[in-house]
């Protein structure tokens, strides 16, 4: 599933980075990279989500979190 | 003879994480902090001294990586690749460590001193966290790591000391972090061949990382034959080993880090929620105005009575002293009207720039683009490009600076065209003015409506350019959001302030200068000094432009002149209509009248329609020389610059005819 999908409150794994050369390169320095635990505090309906990572906050657009494949966590 | 040893450092770290404080605390200096990523877009250089060094401090724009993304980040980029920089301040957000110290790895690999300021550790105390501070620097080589905190004041003096310490012990290259053997090899290989073409060159290693993460800059920097060493991208591989070694560390230093920052998440929940946080965004905008028309205007009164006293008493003391006719005039007619008429605005000016200034130093700006992305996003912009937006109802100057954290060209020149229809405090003299004048009942509302409408014409050109340059969907909000914290006082001390001595000075200066370009203009003509405004070179000069302006219900010469005069700055349109009308003290209740029945024993048809278009031409034409200028510097383009120009006076006829045109037919 992609992070577009996820719930909120959730916790999610990254599994996959899909989107442009230059933003995938920003999101890893940002610290979202293979197997990175992420929250989703908020979400819009067809928009933008607030995800918690590494201990800080991002708001992520439709078009980055729709191309970012996650694992839901277990348990 | 100056015999002080000189060192270049620089303050380089994570957007937000505190560089400008920590730098406005040790040089003295007064810059703009705010709480969101992004505040700072260009290197700024301060001095310091101490320990008998003479300190040249560099405060950069805040970076995640020293792989760039936008223009300003490759600023810091250039800076910290700088050969004449002797050692790096790494300004480390200690409540984040965790994302931060991924580019003091970076640093690290640099080879260049560094030296750990670890910020706010305050939050981290709040929150119930720990940092073992003997701990950290152990993983990290042995690098100075000192506490600070940038907005108390505390740790300066041993920060700088460790500097000045760090310099002087002259050890090797810093400590680096360890890649698995394959990496490690090929890292080795390429040192080796660097070394040999670039025998002087400071960083071998980091260049070599570089090289094997296919990083395109150092490629076309030190290009190098590296064969098959380099098969593939290793840019994942190395940045996972980085971000693996940090958990180790954080694993090693941190403790206690499961009781979380709540409050941030309670009330964001409320104003990043999905219905409410447009609705809300909107009322707190909707506040910030309602404040700086009404507070403003209450205290506005003692600036009045202030000026009308000021103008009397100069006018009897030049008369007394023998002045001639004409230099009383242009004193009291031309400068003191001018410019006067422009500072009773102070007020208003303060309030709207205090509340801006709180909005930015609470952490909210960086909710305003997460909350405004769908917007922005139907007319093909991130909710990012809504910051610029938004700073445009300061001043439009910094506001089109800002469009350089914005990530392709594209949408920088997109937000540079639509940015200056958001209406600046420039223009609020003339709504508090006419507004009041023709709308005594509702002038609060039509002085609101511009806001609305500039914000309104702002977004509808921007769906228009998506839709000629069949704009490309993809464009995504990535922003950090900080924790919310309580405004610092000195932060929003000196924002208000750099606010205020940039008012003064324009009046001071370019309004100074129109004041007297006008009265020169209105009492000069073809026939030496006049009698009559109306033999005037302005009014030539205007009635040239009545037939073009008719249609707008503008069609008047004197009208024309102030809006001309207005490009050099729009609250001279106040100040020329002060000039024109002869009335000296226009933001006074009898000024007003004196000016309505002056403007009405001209043009008897000139009422509330007529009045609203002025407002409305007003907002959406040419901002000012200034703002002309900056948009010139930031694209690089005159022609891209006299387009936007002739674009914004095109749209100001075309609103203010249509709505006058409109209009008439409803009132007759």
């Amino acid at each position: 599933m992609t992070l577009y999908e996820a719930q909120k409150n959730q916790e999610y794994t990254i599994a996959g980075l899909f989107v442009e050369e230059v933003v995938t390169r920003r999101l890893q320095a940002l610290g979202l990279n293979d197997g990175t635990k992420v929250r989703v505090l908020n979400k819009k309906k067809r928009g933008a989500l607030i995800i918690q990572v590494r201990g800080t906050r991002l708001a992520l657009g439709k078009h980055l979190s729709s191309n970012i494949e996650i694992r839901k966590e277990q348990g | 003879m100056n015999d002080k040893k000189k060192i270049r450092v620089a303050c380089v770290g994570n957007p937000n994480c505190g560089k400008t404080t920590l730098f406005n605390a040790l040089t003295g200096s007064r810059l703009k902090v705010a709480n969101w990523p992004g505040v700072t877009v260009e290197k700024i250089e301060g001095q310091t001294s101490y320990e008998g060094y003479e300190i040249a401090l560099l405060d950069t724009p805040g970076i995640y990586s020293l792989t760039c993304y936008t223009i300003e980040e490759k600023v810091t980029r250039q800076c910290v690749m700088d050969d004449d920089i002797d050692v790096i301040i790494n300004i480390v957000d200690a409540s984040s460590l965790e994302r931060n110290l991924y580019l003091t790895l970076q640093l690290l690999e640099l080879g260049k001193p560094v030296v750990l300021a670890l910020n706010m550790m305050d939050i981290v105390k709040e929150r119930g966290m720990e940092i073992d501070l003997h701990r950290l620097p152990e993983m990290l080589g042995d690098i100075p790591v000192v506490p600070v905190s940038a907005a108390k004041r505390t740790g300066l003096d041993i920060l700088l000391h460790a500097v000045l310490h760090h310099y002087e012990e002259e050890k090797g290259a810093e400590y680096t972090l360890q890649y698995p053997e394959e990496i490690e090899n090929k890292i080795a290989k390429l040192e080796v061949m660097m070394q040999a073409h670039y025998p002087t060159h400071s960083s071998v290693r980091w260049h070599a990382i570089k090289l094997l993460e296919d990083d395109e800059e150092v490629k076309s920097e030190h290009p190098i034959q590296v064969g098959n060493i380099v098969d593939k991208s290793y840019e994942k591989e190395i940045i996972s080993c980085k971000y693996a070694y940090i958990e180790s560390v954080v694993k090693e230093v941190l403790f206690h880090k499961s009781r979380k920052a709540a409050t941030t998440d309670k009330v964001d929940r409320l104003l990043t929620h999905e219905w409410l946080g447009l609705p809300i965004f909107l009322c707190i905008m909707g506040l910030v105005f309602f404040l700086t028309f009404t507070i403003g205007d209450a205290l506005k009164g003692v600036f009045e009575m202030a000026l009308e006293l000021f103008s009397e008493k100069a006018g009897a003391f030049l008369l007394r002293i023998g002045t001639s006719d004409w230099l009383i005039s242009l004193i009291v007619d031309g400068i003191i009207t001018g410019v006067g008429g422009i500072l009773t605005f102070l007020p208003n000016i303060c309030i709207l720039f205090f509340a801006l200034a709180i909005l930015e130093d609470s952490g909210y700006m960086s909710r305003v683009a997460y909350v405004m992305d769908s917007i922005m996003g139907r007319v093909g912009l991130s909710g990012k490009a809504f910051l610029p937006m938004l700073l445009g109802f300061g001043c439009t100057v910094p506001a089109i600076m800002a469009t350089r954290a914005l990530e392709t060209e594209q949408d920088r020149k997109k937000t540079m065209i639509i940015t200056p229809f958001m209406s600046c405090s420039a223009r609020l003299p003339i709504y508090v003015i006419f507004s009041e004048m023709f709308f005594p009942d509702c002038a609060g509302l039509v002085a609101f409506s511009f806001y609305v409408i500039g914000m309104a014409v702002a977004i509808i050109t921007a769906l228009v350019l998506n839709r000629i340059q069949k704009g490309h969907e993809n464009n995504s909000l990535l922003i950090e959001l900080p924790e919310y914290k309580r405004p610092n006082g000195r932060t929003v001390g000196i924002y208000v302030w750099n606010k205020l001595k940039d008012y003064l000075t324009k009046a001071g200066t370019t309004i100074f200068l129109a004041s007297i370009a006008i009265w020169f203009l209105l009492n000069f003509g073809v026939t030496g000094m006049v009698e009559d405004t109306a033999d005037s070179f302005g009014a030539v000069i205007g009635r040239l432009l009545v037939p073009v302006l008719a249609p707008a219900g503008l069609g008047m010469w004197q009208i024309a002149v102030a809006l001309i005069s207005g490009i050099s700055a729009k609250e001279v349109v106040v100040s020329s209509f002060s000039v024109l009308f002869g009335v000296s003290n226009t933001n006074s209740a009898a000024g007003m009248a004196a000016i309505v029945a002056n403007v009405q024993a001209v043009n008897p048809a000139f009422g509330p329609l007529n009045a609203y278009c002025l407002m409305l031409f007003c907002l959406l034409y040419i901002p000012c020389v200034a703002a002309v200028a900056t948009i010139k510097k930031e694209s690089g383009s005159w022609k891209f610059t006299a387009r936007l120009m002739a674009f914004q006076v095109l749209t100001a006829w075309l609103f203010a005819t249509l709505v006058f045109q409109i209009g008439s037919l409803f009132i007759s």
